[in-house]
């Protein structure tokens, strides 16, 4: 019995809490992408870039000397005018062919592309690091828990709950939702759709942003990080259902656990393999995932 | 009364003439001068060229975005690998690789074909990355550094033999074998098989009521593209002597569908000289600056937005109609 | 007696609460033309879907072609079984040419292996393409795509490819819909010409071309089959009155 206690205390509450840190960050960059989908019906094949640009403008600003709280409420605030910038530049001008899914898929994958080496351009190939804003660890029934991804778990939950509380809870969400439902419909009821396509992408591409900064101090930095992100990004959205909030939190939750905790039993290299493994057949089984699309839910 | 489908059809024909004839001038004036870099080149761009046209395949006949393609040309050039350090004869690693295509792509159409459009791109993106992570782990072969040592062979032809060796010769064979693909892709789909393929494009739900099983369709038209592909990645270890799992990694996907984007989707002939200019633009452009990939993306970006049909879709219809009016009715 | 060429026997299906076909039974006379009838709702292009194999009969029924038993069968085979059907909502390939429609669906009079042959090499599709271009009076418009034609030329072209495969019945939904006065008398003398070689099975809203064309009529409400006859006997069911005005 005791070992039993000391293998949940030493060992798997250890992984859960990892497995926590990185929910909550693929959870942030799961929803953006999710609402993009819902919304627009658009897969933004760039949404990595996004959540590593989040993560670099940290870096830099962070060298300049600007406090990390402030970078929390600074850097998502910066992507809101560029995800607005995009949605209204480069979406619209292929929202209205008949192939969008296609089109938008692939102008997006150049959008990744272009940024990618963008990164590559302004900070250079190799990993960079930001410091961890709070040190030290507490202890919590017997857990040790380092300081930092407590709070990050926490300011991840409080933004995720803040987020679905918008959605389902106000009027603004209420328009989005609309909007997603039938936008025709919407449009004639005086909802702004032009306003709310490109309020949502931007938001969405905040969250990612967010996500970017909270994560930067545990990850390092470099280029290619939203390429390795977005996989598992866009298997938590179709497990969990395209245009699904819940369903982005939920299966988010679940394959980050699942992840974590596998990678005790099996070498971490094969679990990557597993995750996306869980993609093919939720695809091949029910390709809608777990959950209704938005506005649909 | 001509039908403009053949016709179409017969302008590529036209225009992969003109390419073959500039290959050929390019084969013999890098051989004049003893070049093997740029041979070696134009014979990767070709290779690539394969992959492209298996792309085009399937998104601008049959209507799917494949995000993964590159998963077949991976698996044919490491499958080829391994036959050539066993068997060291060009013939056998073209077989193998065609048996290869035809059972992976049943298995991979298997799974990828429950689902079409976004999701489709989706899965055959899971199913690549899926299969480069295990090649990359995977010690036997090679791991992450690939596999090297892949002997030089010799392309017996009857009355003569190429040395994989020769930038000049095995440039040539890799034209011919280019060339036998693109034949064989752009016969079948001027047939009825193929015009299905393009009906499924423009209405998938009107098919099945024409007498057709539309699924069996998609399955024909993915193993052709598989094998395709496969076949392509065969002849990479023939060229370069090692593979890696880079030839499977999305890079190598994404580079085809650029291709074929920039060339001209639906136009076969068009993954071809779209490879060509892929090629061209990233030396050229890589000459000036390492981030040529900037230029490239934001070309491809212009590309998607202004000029969709790419290269091959402008020029293609006007040697159409020129050839229509040369031709008798 | 001899056996319909078509014919379903209590052929029903539910969408969550709502008997979209409800317990429909009736047969299709060779070489007649018998046309449903009923108002908007009642579930007649629900009841082609069920015919045709798009969807399934989920709360039961049978559909037979020449006797046999061809139930729930996905749509390619009930073409293999003699059956094809125009849509109501034109449903053509448009960004391919007429002709390259109509050879489409011609190609199936062919045997397999000419799917391995250039196209040119299927000699009796290409026939039946002119053909049915004479008969449907789209020559001229041959290498136009069929998005550019007029809504009655492409409303003839839905019933010229759905007639391409040779097939024993037709389902034809509304094939007059939206078309002008002209168009509409010219495409009923089309229909009436069929029957020589198809029998027609034909939703109609045009009363008057009902009457003039049909030689059996079947009318449905709400899912159900109300009545049925000979136009005339139909037209005087107070039942059927009613369904239509509300009243007697």
């Amino acid at each position: 019995m005791a070992g039993a206690i000391d293998y949940f205390q030493f060992v798997l509450a250890p992984q859960i809490v990892i497995g926590l840190v990185l929910g909550v960050a693929v959870i942030l960059v799961a929803l953006g992408l999710t609402i993009i989908f819902g919304l627009l019906d658009v897969i933004n094949m760039s949404h990595g870039e996004f959540y590593a640009l989040g993560a670099f403008i940290s870096v830099s600003l962070a060298a300049l000397g600007v406090p990390f709280w402030l970078l929390l409420i600074l850097v998502p605030a910066l992507m809101l005018p560029v995800g607005y910038v995009v949605e209204r530049v480069l979406i619209q001008r292929v929202f209205h062919s008949p192939d969008r899914h296609v089109t938008t898929l692939l102008l997006t994958f150049g959008l990744g592309l272009v940024l990618e080496d963008v990164f590559r351009l302004i900070w250079g190939p190799n990993p960079l690091r930001l410091d961890t804003p709070i040190r030290g660890a507490i202890e919590v029934a017997g857990l040790f828990l380092p300081l930092y991804r407590v709070f990050m778990i926490g300011i991840g939950a409080l933004i995720i709950i803040g987020t679905a509380l918008v959605v389902y809870r106000t009027r603004i969400g209420a328009m989005v939702r609309a909007a997603a439902f039938d936008r025709n419909m919407a449009a004639s009821l005086g909802v702004p759709v032009q306003l709310v396509y490109a309020g949502a992408f931007a938001f969405g591409v905040s969250l990612a942003g967010l996500a970017g900064v909270l994560l930067a101090p545990i990850y390092s930095v470099f280029p290619t990080m939203g390429r390795d992100f977005i996989l598992m990004a866009f298997t938590v959205v179709i497990v969990g259902g395209m245009g699904s909030i819940a369903g982005a939190v939920i299966a988010g939750l679940f394959l980050t656990q699942v992840q974590a905790i596998a990678s005790l039993y099996i070498s971490p290299v094969w679990t990557d393999p597993i995750v996306f493994g869980i993609m093919v057949i939720m695809l091949m089984v029910r390709p809608q995932g777990l959950f209704g699309r938005l506005g649909h839910a | 009364m001509r039908d403009a489908l053949t016709n179409s059809m017969r302008a590529s024909h036209l225009l992969a003439f003109v390419l073959v004839v500039f290959a050929l001038i390019t084969a013999a004036v890098g051989a004049a001068m003893n070049d093997t870099f740029y041979l070696r080149l134009a014979t990767e761009a070709l290779i690539f060229a394969g992959l492209a046209l298996s792309v085009d395949i399937l998104l601008g006949y049959t209507g799917l975005l494949s995000l993964g393609q590159a998963l077949y040309f991976g698996l044919g050039a490491y499958i080829s690998a391994l036959t050539l350090m066993q068997v060291p004869s060009f013939w056998a690693a073209l077989l193998v690789a065609i048996v290869s295509g035809l059972v992976l792509g049943l298995v991979g159409g298997f799974i990828a074909l429950r689902v079409r459009g976004v999701y489709f791109a989706l899965i055959t993106f899971g199913m690549a990355q899926v299969i480069a992570k295990v090649i990359y782990n995977t010690r036997a072969l090679g791991a992450s550094d690939g596999m090297t040592g892949v002997p030089i062979i010799n392309v017996n032809l009857g009355i003569t033999s190429i040395s994989s060796a020769s930038p000049a010769g095995f440039f040539l064979v890799v034209l011919a074998v280019t060339m036998v693909l693109y034949a064989l892709v752009a016969y079948l789909l001027d047939t009825p098989f193929g015009r299905l393929l393009i009906a499924i494009k423009a209405n998938d739900r009107r098919v099945p009521f024409l007498g057709y099983k539309a699924t069996t369709l998609r399955l024909g038209s993915y193993v052709l593209a598989a094998t395709i592909a496969t076949v392509s990645g065969a002849l990479y270890p023939m060229l370069r002597g090692f593979v890696s799992p880079e030839l499977l990694f999305f890079a190598t996907s994404g580079n085809a569908v650029i291709t074929v984007i920039l060339g001209g989707v639906g136009t076969l002939v068009g993954a071809l000289y779209g490879s060509i200019l892929l090629t061209v633009l990233k030396s050229v452009i890589g000459s000036w600056t390492e981030h040529h990939l900037i230029i490239i993306g934001l070309l491809f970006m212009g590309a998607v937005i202004f000029f969709p049909q790419g290269l091959m879709g402008v020029i293609r219809p006007k040697v159409a109609k020129w050839l229509s009016r040369g031709g008798k009715s | 007696m001899t056996t319909p060429v078509l014919e379903t026997r209590n052929l029903s299906i539910w969408f969550g609460g709502l008997r979209a076909v409800d317990n429909v039974s009736f047969s299709v006379a060779r070489n007649r033309i018998t046309t449903i009838i009923g108002p908007n709702g009642a579930g007649k292009s629900t009841l082609f879907n069920l015919i045709s194999g798009a969807i399934r009969p989920r709360a039961g029924g049978h559909v037979l072609i020449d006797g046999v038993d061809y139930t729930a069968q996905p749509p390619y085979k009930m073409q293999a079984a003699g059956l094809a059907r125009s849509f109501q909502i034109t449903n053509l390939f448009f960004n391919l040419s007429v002709a390259e429609n109509l050879r489409l669906a011609s190609q199936i009079l062919e045997p397999w292996r000419m799917a391995w042959r250039p196209v040119s090499a299927s000699k009796a599709a290409l026939a039946r393409v002119d053909e049915l271009l004479e008969r449907f009076s789209l020559t001229e418009k041959a290498n136009y795509q069929a998005g550019e034609l007029s809504h009655g030329e492409q409303r003839r072209l839905e019933v010229a490819v759905a007639l391409a495969c040779k097939p024993k019945v037709l389902l034809l939904d509304e094939p007059t819909q939206g078309m002008s006065h002209g168009d509409t008398q010219d495409t009923a003398e089309l229909i009436k010409s069929l029957t020589s070689d198809v029998s027609v099975l034909l939703i109609e809203h045009d009363i008057g071309l009902v009457m003039s064309l049909s030689d059996h009529v079947i009318v449905m409400h709400q899912g159900q089959k109300l009545a049925e006859g000979a136009p005339a006997d139909v037209r005087n069911n107070p039942a059927v009155q009613a369904a239509y005005f509300g009243h007697a």
